[in-house]
């Protein structure tokens, strides 16, 4: 008798939404997490006020010392870095020439409390990408087959946003969406009346604004205002594993977390070709443990998880489990992001806001859609905001004494930022490899990481710096600021922190590691609906479409088990 | 109830207990003077108490107490003081240290006379005239922008200048994106 019906590996975006699915249909569910147990009353720190911080929430050099990568993510500070994981603990390397942001914390819920939150569906476009031009392989689903599991998470995390009907970014289930700034407005008209085809709409994001019912009752209550999501919210308001999914599973009495606790081999029954387990260690005794279960998921994150398979290789398999194609651990993607512009705008000086908004504006993708793509294939999105000057800018102009507070109390004009974030090729070449002699403190072979970008990515990050000068020239924009579109480069992998693609998903068991059901071609009782699955990465940042997959994937496996058909 | 739930109850009893107190301190706060808190803060410290008195004097002149507390009163001179103490490196200590010590000079007035013995308002005199030329490009000296920005930073962050000299909202409760800014007239604390 196994220990359990089904482990989830990881309790992060997707294994979170895993084991609520599968614990609601009354499968007994074991959650690893390699990190510790998250209390709000202990880890979230968002009550803290401004002068509460010490030495003015700067970065310390114990935190520089502990924390060299983590540390210059802009969601580190030091009332987030109980979130982010200690870098000398959790070492990798990078291969020669080659660079990667690898930035993570090790918790219950992972990256869903730190995550950004916006949320975009994938469209029927980005589905047929890979086919249409040729790169990477043919995504196994469509559009179409996706839609209601959207619709479905969508109901459940609560997305705001605006129904806009546009086909490269379909609709969904929305809560109200945060209104544009008056000077957003603007630039709205501005934008869609010089550039047709293009569309500034307010961001679509996983903060409640008018909390359904089920939302209440699993504690969870409306967006406050206060942007400090990074800190964790108190109030529940954002989506998180840990604000949604892990109490939902929990109150079904079928969940058991197993927190400080890290899997470092998927273990195969060699007579019935299923994977029949995992063995792990205790991080903090070093104890060493197997964990049964009749189905496994992987969520651990795409790296993580590719390293788990990659380390459980046999003699028999010594690429690896689940890698009869040899595509484990290729592909790797994320979302380029370098195109940065900045701009004073006119007017509006009789205008203000009230509240922090948790979000901003979003220009969906337009080039190779309604417009040409000059020299590039995909295209890439912009999020941004126009929000009015800060006091800051009172120490960066001339003034002093009462003039100085002056400049301080008075808002100072409409100063809009935006970025562009950039779909990246599936190459082959970008893979993960585990080191073979060096390990981390508890014996698990530390990764290697050989990612770089290509001539495509560079060619679209230089055309995204020229459309944001653009857009901000006919806003009417004064003291614009952007890197050089002549020689500007896409930022290092990893940035965007939607590492993706290394175990993905296809029509052949040649040529991918996963069939349409996000299972093994394999194994037929592993399942993997992190990033791993990703097929292409097209722009739109991706955690509903690991949410909707998890859902998804977790009901057709809930079906082969209960046929008997697994397990 | 959850265990969650209950525990973001129990943070909510915590809010309501912080705004209390913090209702309170913000009355009691006014009528304190500058003087005893620079004593306090000079005591310890990497800054010599000289250090800390032309830090303090370049703070109030910066940022003087009007109808709400200036640097000194909202506790500027005591956080640069932990800055350089207790956060920065040596490297930093040694800038600021090198970097104070050139400013001093450049601040005495027309008769040749210290900043500190001045008046405050020959003080605001002679800073406005030193910072124009900073700001209108006459002068190079980054550390004096950086003094200034560390001096804004630290103010803004306190409590009184966060909250009476800005709009402070810890809780908004709503965000709405556009509004007179005749309602609203005051710029955003955070």
């Amino acid at each position: 008798m196994a220990d359990f019906d089904v482990i989830v590996v990881g309790s992060g975006m997707s294994g979170g939404w895993v084991a609520k699915e599968l614990c609601e249909k009354g499968f007994k569910v074991g959650v690893i997490e390699r990190g510790r147990a998250v209390s709000v009353a202990e880890d979230y720190k968002d009550f803290a006020q401004p002068w509460d911080a010490e030495h003015l929430n700067r970065k310390t050099a114990q935190d520089r010392e502990d924390y060299p990568i983590q540390s210059e993510v802009y969601a580190f500070q030091s009332s987030t870095r109980q979130f982010w994981v200690k870098d000398k603990e959790h070492p990798y390397e990078t291969a020669e020439n080659t660079q990667f942001r690898w930035l993570r914390g090790y918790h219950e819920g992972g990256r869903s409390i730190m995550w950004g939150r916006q949320s975009y569906r994938m469209s029927e476009i980005d589905f047929t990408a890979n086919i249409t031009d040729g790169h990477g392989v043919d995504w196994p689903v469509r559009y179409d087959d996706i839609a209601p599991w959207y619709d479905y998470v969508e109901r459940f995390a609560g997305i705001s946003g605006s129904t806009e009907g546009l086909d490269i970014l379909p609709d969904g289930v929305f809560q109200p969406p945060h209104d544009l700034t008056c000077a957003e407005l603007d630039f709205k008209a501005i934008v869609e009346t010089n550039f047709p085809g293009r569309k500034v709409i307010p961001g679509r994001v996983a903060n409640l604004t008018e909390p359904t019912q089920e939302q209440m009752a699993l504690g969870r209550g409306r967006c406050q205002a206060r942007n400090h999501c990074a800190q964790g919210c108190s109030f529940g308001a954002y989506f998180s594993s840990n604000s949604a999914t892990l109490p939902a599973a929990r109150r079904t009495g079928n969940m058991t977390l197993i927190p400080n606790t890290a899997v470092h081999k998927l273990i195969l029954d060699e007579t019935t070709g299923q994977a029949a387990g995992v063995d792990a260690v205790d991080v903090e005794t070093g104890e060493t443990k197997g964990i049964t279960a009749r189905a496994g998921f992987l969520n651990a994150g795409t790296i993580p998880t590719t390293m788990i398979l990659l380390n459980s290789a046999t003699t028999a398999q010594p690429n690896g489990l689940a890698n009869s194609s040899g595509q484990l651990g290729r592909n790797v993607m994320d979302h380029h992001s370098g195109a940065r512009g900045y701009a004073t705008l006119p007017g509006n000086l009789d205008r203000h806001f009230f509240g922090r908004r948790p979000n901003g504006f979003y220009i969906p993708r337009f080039r190779n859609h309604t417009e040409e793509g000059e020299g590039f294939v995909r295209g890439f999105g912009y999020q941004g905001s126009a929000m009015r000057g800060h006091w800051s800018r009172a120490g960066h102009i001339k003034g002093v004494g009462e003039d100085l507070k002056a400049n301080a109390r008075t808002p100072g004009p409409w100063q809009i930022f935006m970025v562009a974030f950039g779909e990246v090729l599936p190459n082959e070449k970008n893979h993960i490899r585990l080191h073979p002699t060096k390990t981390d403190k508890w014996g698990f072979p530390v990764p290697v990481l050989d990612v770089a970008w290509g001539d495509n990515e560079r060619a679209m990050v230089r055309r995204a710096i020229r459309d944001t000068r653009a857009m901000l020239e006919a806003a009417g924009g004064t003291n614009i600021r952007t890197d050089d579109p002549e020689t500007a480069e896409p930022a290092p992998p990893g940035i965007g922190i939607h590492e993706m693609g290394t175990a993905r998903m296809g029509r052949d068991p040649n040529t991918s590691v996963l069939n349409e059901w996000n299972q093994s071609w394999d194994i037929p009782n592993l399942f993997i609906t992190d990033g791993s699955f990703m097929t292409s990465g097209r722009c739109q940042n991706p955690s509903l479409t690991y949410m909707a997959f998890s859902a998804r994937a977790a009901d057709h496996a809930a079906a082969l088990l209960s046929e008997g058909q697994i397990g | 109830m959850d265990e969650i739930g209950l525990q973001r109850r129990q943070v909510f009893q915590g809010l309501i207990a912080l705004s209390a107190v913090g209702g309170l301190a913000a009355c009691g706060g006014e009528s304190e003077t500058v003087e005893p808190r620079l004593a306090q803060g000079a005591s310890t410290g990497f800054f010599t108490n000289s250090e800390m008195a032309l830090i303090s004097a370049l703070a109030q002149t910066l940022i003087p107490q009007t109808e709400t507390a200036g640097a000194g009163q909202a506790g500027v001179p005591e956080t640069l003081q932990l800055l350089a103490t207790d956060w920065g490196d040596d490297a930093y200590r040694q800038y600021w240290r090198a970097g104070l010590a050139a400013l001093e000079p450049e601040l005495v007035s027309p008769a040749g006379e210290s900043f500190l013995a001045q008046s405050p308002s020959v003080r605001n005199q002679i800073l406005a005239a030193y910072d124009a030329s900073v700001f209108e490009g006459a002068v190079e000296n980054d550390f004096y922008r950086d003094l200034k920005n560390t001096v804004v930073e630290a103010y803004y962050k306190s409590e009184p200048g966060a909250t009476e000299e800005l709009a402070y909202e810890p809780v908004p409760g709503e965000w709405i994106g556009c509004v007179p800014l005749s309602e609203f007239p005051k710029t955003w604390a955070t």
